[in-house]
């Protein structure tokens, strides 16, 4: 386990640099941010500009911007931000909140509903059932996630007042970012949840299960379903790394104040230390995510936990 | 009766999701004014940001020595009076007495030179600011209430300056002990409005300041939220929860949605704005001055502005607005002539079916269904344009100040001066930024000219010099200039829309 770990590790520093210098790299190839500071700002000379860019401490080589950026992450000091000044770490340790927060309500909304229709559809399959679940999440896959965002709000927030539009403010204004989401996992995760079912069904163990004469309910939900755990887990695991990147787009939409928002702002802005910040944590996070989906298997599956 | 629809909703909420969802929270607490702005500036301190949306706010908080309000007329701030001397070379300021800063400190002389000694000073040229204020030498005191500028060139804009943005006067005790980073996210100035939280990227809450020297506001709170997302801004002002939208947030499609609401209304004003499509006069087609002619002569602005623009725009002859400093009434654009346009690019040898290249910002929907309109009336001169959408700040900060551009390419430009002054240099003084391509002595002796003349209507007639000899060279196709557009709930009442986005609440009321 610990070689396991130590072998993780090693990998996701490895990744983490690799991410951070193509963003980092990239993003500088995109404009001067100095110029973008004095936009509209009448008589900018050279001269103004150079100073400008001093003080952003970018008069500084490449590779000694990216080695103090490093140098950052170890320390946990990001830097500034480029507009305003406002320290990196406090951007950051509010937005990290806020995304994961509705990441991960998206999640369990998903998991609540895929998985009774993902077993109504097995168990029905082929029947009108089946077919109405199959129909209804291609329908779901279909949706780009920006307009599903705006039809709610438009039917649960202007034509209905039920539900805030947009901002985190209380449990009401998860809602509807969290089943924008939510309705778009679904549709994958029903699909995968009833190919998973329909192959454990046919196992020989769930005849027994059926022959010892256990109500159906426990069959499918006790026998049945633990033993989809592991491709299901997988797969939810991946999802939410997934999950954080299309987040930006639904945070957009409904003015979420997470990390998705940050990083769209700091590339409009050209702000270099929120947008290398954020993407350093995006990354730490689906590497953490993708060890724990390993951990998990563990503590599902007592074949893997012996080993 | 209100109250019991209210009620009710509240008891149908309840009944629907079953106790779990909450009632809709309404921002219509007694006196409190609630905007939506697009952008979060990130600090408060004047001479940190340029941009506009920091004004809207920030207009609010902090004065400056003269004052400039919705009707763009210069009025005494914290200066009573002031006397310009030398040519312009001194300015001397009577202050206002009894002044005093948000957190107890008093308004004096010292305050100004501290301002502005650190906005000239290491701290200021760090922000975008001070390069504005250059024409500035120093301030120095002449006893508590007086001070005097030394110039070291004669400013003729300085005065207007004074009334915005860097000129904001801060208080120097309070930056001293507390810091500048604390400073940036706890502003405190002489304003209407006195700071009480800020949370980056979320919103920024102001009360009213009971003291303030012009009057206290009749609203006792103030809240901005930051929401970049125009639908999402709208949105939450059908929902009642924002009762004001700010500009540059409302883009003409979405007019019609607010109107259609019975609680909602469009409200405008010409906006600091213009819009116009500059030519490659170095290369190509667009080096011979008759061809720009008939390029201008070729597309029907009058139409575009009705039809794509639902009429929120005036055409404009020069490359600024009515509002402009520097504006001439009497300048007429060329007129919309295909035939006479034809003539002209027979004349000049051109062949139909020449092409050209239009490069734009490719974010502004809008502009480019603008875009697409002109490209429709070249082909109907016999021009066939392309339309090349750029990344903006690609477009901003590579194509066009390295003169990499097709023959035409989308300038929007809007100084909050309201002054041609900074417009005019800024595109035709040669080797500035935005002028790639045009290298005119005369042009350049007009622009240096209208700087050295402190004589208001003398001055305003060597700009009016200038924007017809720019007429006459053909240096860009003249668009518009576009309105700003506030969405405001009917709830809200004395609201002025303002040209500049430097909006301030003293006299708005809420029912």
């Amino acid at each position: 386990m610990a070689a396991f770990l130590v072998k993780r590790l090693l990998q996701a520093v490895f990744v983490v640099i690799a991410v951070t210098l193509t963003v980092a790299f990239a993003i500088r190839l995109t404009g001067d941010p100095a110029l973008m500071l004095t936009q509209g700002a009448g008589s900018v000379t050279e001269a103004d500009l150079v100073k400008i860019r001093e003080g952003l401490g970018l008069n500084e080589p490449f590779l000694v911007q990216y080695f103090n950026f490093l140098k950052g992450i170890v320390t946990l000091d990001f830097g500034k931000s480029f507009l305003g000044g406002t320290p990196v770490s406090l951007l950051i340790g509010k937005a990290l909140p806020a995304t994961l927060s509705l990441a991960f309500t998206s999640l369990i909304v998903s998991i609540v509903i895929s998985i009774p229709l993902g077993i109504k559809a097995a168990t029905a399959r082929g029947k009108w059932a089946d077919q109405m679940i199959r129909i209804l999440s291609l329908v779901g896959l279909s949706f780009p996630n920006f307009w599903l965002a705006t039809m709610l709000v438009l039917l649960f927030a202007i034509a209905l007042p039920l539900l805030p539009p947009s901002g985190m403010d209380g449990f009401a204004s998860f809602i509807l970012p969290a089943v924008t989401m939510g309705i778009i996992l679904t549709a994958t995760n029903v699909r995968l949840v009833r190919t998973t079912m329909l192959e454990t069904l046919r196992s020989q163990y769930i005849m027994v299960a059926r022959a010892k004469g256990l109500s159906e309910n426990v069959v499918l939900y006790k026998h049945a379903l633990r033993n989809c755990a592991i491709p299901l887990i997988t797969f939810f695991g991946l999802q939410f790394g997934g999950l954080l990147g299309g987040i930006v787009v639904v945070e957009r939409v409904f003015n979420w104040p997470g990390l998705g928002t940050l990083a769209f702002d700091a590339v409009g802005a050209r702000d270099y230390p929120v947008l290398q910040a954020v993407i350093t944590v995006l990354s730490l996070m689906i590497i953490g995510i993708n060890l724990l989906v390993d951990i998990a298997y563990g503590l599902v599956d007592p074949r893997i936990r012996t080993e | 009766m209100i109250k019991m629809q209210r009620g009710l909703r509240t008891a149908f909420v309840a009944m629907a999701l079953a106790g779990t969802a909450f009632a809709p929270v309404s921002a219509l607490a007694a006196g409190k004014l609630t905007v939506s702005s697009p952008q979060d500036p990130g600090s408060w301190d004047p001479i940190d940001t340029f941009l506009v949306n920091w004004a809207s706010v920030a207009t609010n908080i902090f004065d400056g020595l003269t004052y400039r309000g919705p009707d763009l007329k210069l009025v005494p701030g914290l200066a009573t009076s002031w006397e310009v001397l030398d040519d312009g070379m001194r300015i001397r300021f009577k202050l206002r007495e009894g002044v005093k800063f948000h957190n107890g400190e008093a308004f004096d002389a010292e305050a100004v030179k501290f301002t502005f000694d650190r906005l000239l000073g290491a701290e200021g040229a760090k922000g975008p600011q001070q390069s504005n204020y250059n024409s500035i030498g120093s301030v120095d005191i002449i006893d508590a209430n007086t001070v005097e500028f030394k110039m070291k060139v004669a400013d003729p804009v300085i005065l207007t300056k004074l009334a915005g943005y860097g000129g904001m006067i801060v208080p120097p005790k309070y930056i001293t002990e507390k810091g500048d980073a604390y400073f940036n996210a706890h502003p405190v100035g002489t304003g209407a409005f006195k700071f009480v939280s800020y949370e980056p990227k979320v919103n920024i809450v102001l009360a009213a300041n009971a003291d303030y020297f012009g009057g206290a506001p009749k609203i006792s709170d103030l809240e901005y939220k930051f929401i970049a997302e125009p639908a999402t801004a709208v949105a939450e002002l059908q929902a009642g929860r924002v009762d004001l939208v700010i500009p540059p947030t409302i883009p003409i499609g979405m007019i019609p949605t607010i109107q259609g609401n019975a609680k909602l209304a469009v409200v405008t004003s010409p906006g600091p704005t213009v819009y116009a499509l500059r030519f490659n006069t170095r290369d190509g087609i667009t080096k011979d001055p008759k061809v720009r002619q008939a390029l201008i002569m070729g597309v029907d602005r009058d139409a575009i502005i009705k039809s794509i623009l639902g009429g929120q725009a005036q055409p404009i002859a020069s490359f600024q607005g009515p509002l402009s400093f520097g504006f001439d009434k009497t300048m007429k654009p060329l007129p919309y002539d295909p035939a006479k346009a034809q003539a002209l690019l027979k004349e000049a040898g051109v062949a139909p079916g020449a092409a050209l290249q239009i490069d734009l910002r490719g974010n502004e929907a809008t502009f480019i269904e603008v875009a697409q309109a002109i490209s429709a009336y070249l082909q109907t001169i016999g021009i066939t344009a392309t339309i090349k959408p750029y990344e903006t700040n690609v477009l901003l900060n590579d194509i066009i100040p390295n003169g990499k551009t097709g023959a035409m390419f989308q300038q929007s430009w809007g100084g909050w001066t309201l002054d041609y002054d900074n417009t005019a240099v800024a595109m035709y003084k040669t080797k500035e930024k935005w002028n790639p391509y045009d290298s005119d002595p005369k042009m350049d002796e007009l622009l240096a000219k209208q700087r050295t003349i402190t004589n208001v209507a003398e001055r305003e007639k060597v700009l009016q010099e200038i924007a017809r000899y720019a007429a006459d060279r053909a240096l860009e196709m003249p668009l518009y200039n576009l309105n700003a557009i506030f969405g405001i709930n009917k709830r809200v009442k004395n609201f002025t829309p303002v040209p500049d986005s430097r909006l301030k609440f003293t006299d708005v009321t809420v029912d």
